[in-house]
């Protein structure tokens, strides 16, 4: 009976153990998220916060074991579990500020000269969700040829479901958003040109022409 | 020494509460349906989401993203590779996959098998997340670590089916400090979610005077209610906005005491609604209220079904 007791206690003791580590490695991930916000000098902190936000993210980065070599199973098996515990990405959700939203136009060109335009690849709701979600990612992404082969993937699907096409332009921008008072004043949501890349059946390759 | 006894009891009560299994009926239950509604939501889509060959975005790319961070975590190239190892194509392992995270829901409403369909359900979703992982969102995070927390609860609860018609489960006693431990873990972790997603908001300055909810909601894809219809409201922006601050920051402070608990609750349960609806967010806000209620308010939620199951089990 005693030990039966004992091995409880021992049971509960790792349990609590594992709840620690766990909740500080989503400690640590938040703190490493809202500190870059402050380090990249996003937030309503002044200036001087942001040498402490980036200390503080390289901190807490250091702790989720990025000096660690790649291939180190400390630093593996912690990215491993805050990924497969949905806890890798921090809860900053429209935060600080909610951004201007990206947007990506199909021109597509048939072979009789006609010309359609597409948004989405998409059929439902909940994937257009997702694509919109990626659209954004892409305008944030500071590496151009990740954003070029993304977008000649998206190209691409649009092509299966136009099959007589010649060629394909994507325009890839950004959604402009009023303030309520220009909105007042009658301005609406504006389409401001990023990028745009021609797509033709014959040259896979792509061609950009970057603003 | 009468300190360090204390402190020891309060920890153990604290983390090792006697708690009944009602909050994870709620989070089964509620995570089935979310798991049901998530994939035929992505019905006509998942394929087309998923595949190497001609989908909206290769899963390579998000895999080799994951990879550059961990190999260890599963992804639906895994699935693939096994699938066609036993001779199946990528079409049909991804169609399967998407079979098996509906009837892994629905064996999370029904009680049956309920841990490997926990399991199931966490696994396939996690696949299907991280493979899409460059055109995931908020839902995947929720949803992920919902299943996670049912994954390695003490599943079976007394509502399943799996109490009644298996009988090692039927004759098994259920350990309630552990449930209540389970429950405690998924709290603080809510806590950790809206205070550290308040704490965010309230750094930018478009969260104090409205600006930003006024953004959020006329931003495409989420623009589902017309501009002109908002601006009658713009007055509420500025209130609503600090209010959005006020209920996600103090989420860890008002949402123990009894008092507070369930004004808190509502409230954020309302936000979610309120989400859902003016930004089309249904499967967002739905998996935030499941949490939120099996976590805090499992007592609300009072199914007839499983009123009457949970009778005949008694």
């Amino acid at each position: 009976m005693a030990s039966e007791i004992r091995k409880i206690f021992r049971a509960r003791r790792l349990l609590a153990a594992g709840a620690g580590v766990h909740f500080l490695l989503i400690f640590v991930v938040s703190c490493r998220e809202t500190s870059w916000l402050v380090s990249q000098g996003l937030t309503i902190l002044p200036s001087s916060f942001k040498s402490a936000g980036a200390r503080i993210e390289k901190i807490s980065s250091a702790a989720l074991g990025s000096g660690l070599a790649k291939a180190n199973p400390l630093r593996q098996a912690v990215a491993a579990y805050i990924h497969v515990a949905g806890t890798e990405g921090g809860y900053g959700f429209f935060a600080p500020n909610v951004p201007d939203s990206c947007t990506l136009l199909f021109e597509i060109h048939n072979a009789d000269d006609s010309v359609e335009y597409a948004l989405s690849p998409v059929q439902t709701a909940a994937a257009d969700l997702r694509v919109a979600g990626l659209l954004d990612k892409l305008g944030r992404s500071e590496y151009d040829p990740l954003r070029e082969g993304l977008i000649k993937m998206l190209a691409r699907s649009v092509w299966q479901a136009h099959p007589h096409a010649k060629s394909i332009r994507a325009v890839f921008g950004s959604v402009r958003l009023p303030s309520i008072s220009e909105f007042e004043a009658g301005k609406k949501p504006s389409f401001e040109f990023l990028s745009a890349y021609d797509f033709s059946l014959k040259a896979d390759a792509a061609k950009s022409e970057a603003q | 020494m009468i300190t360090k006894q204390r402190l020891r009891d309060g920890f153990r009560k604290f983390w090792f509460p006697i708690e009944s299994d009602r909050w994870l009926t709620t989070l089964r239950v509620g995570l089935g349906f979310q798991a049901i509604l998530y994939a035929w939501s992505l019905r006509t889509d998942w394929n087309y989401l998923f595949t190497d060959r001609g989908g909206v975005i290769s899963p390579r790319v998000s895999e080799a993203i994951l990879s550059a961070q961990t190999s260890w975590v599963p992804r639906l190239s895994w699935l693939v590779a096994a699938g066609q190892a036993v001779g199946f194509n990528e079409e049909k392992v991804l169609f399967f996959s998407w079979i098996l995270l509906l009837v892994a829901g629905g064996g999370l409403i029904f009680g049956t098998f309920c841990r490997a369909a926990a399991i199931t359900a966490w696994f396939i979703h996690l696949c299907a997340a991280k493979s899409g992982g460059l055109m995931s969102y908020g839902v995947d995070n929720f949803m992920t670590i919902g299943l996670f927390y049912l994954s390695l609860a003490p599943l079976p609860d007394q509502s399943s089916l799996d109490r009644q018609w298996r009988r090692k489960f039927a004759a098994a006693s259920q350990d309630r400090q552990l449930l209540g431990f389970w429950r405690r873990v998924l709290q603080v972790h809510l806590c950790f979610i809206y205070f550290f997603g308040g704490l965010t908001k309230s750094l930018g300055n478009g969260w104090w005077d409205g600006t930003n909810l006024w953004r959020s909601l006329i931003r495409p894809p989420f623009n589902i209610v017309s501009p002109e219809t908002l601006l009658a409201w713009k007055f509420f922006f500025p209130i609503g906005g600090i209010l959005i601050l006020l209920l996600e920051t103090g989420y860890p402070f008002f949402i123990w005491p009894k008092r507070t608990r369930h004004v808190w609750l509502l409230s954020i349960c309302g936000m979610h609604v309120a989400i859902g609806l003016t930004m089309g967010m249904y499967l967002f806000s739905l998996v935030m209220i499941i949490l939120n209620v099996a976590a805090f308010a499992p007592q609300f939620v009072s199914v007839p079904w499983l009123r009457r199951a949970r009778a005949a089990i008694a």
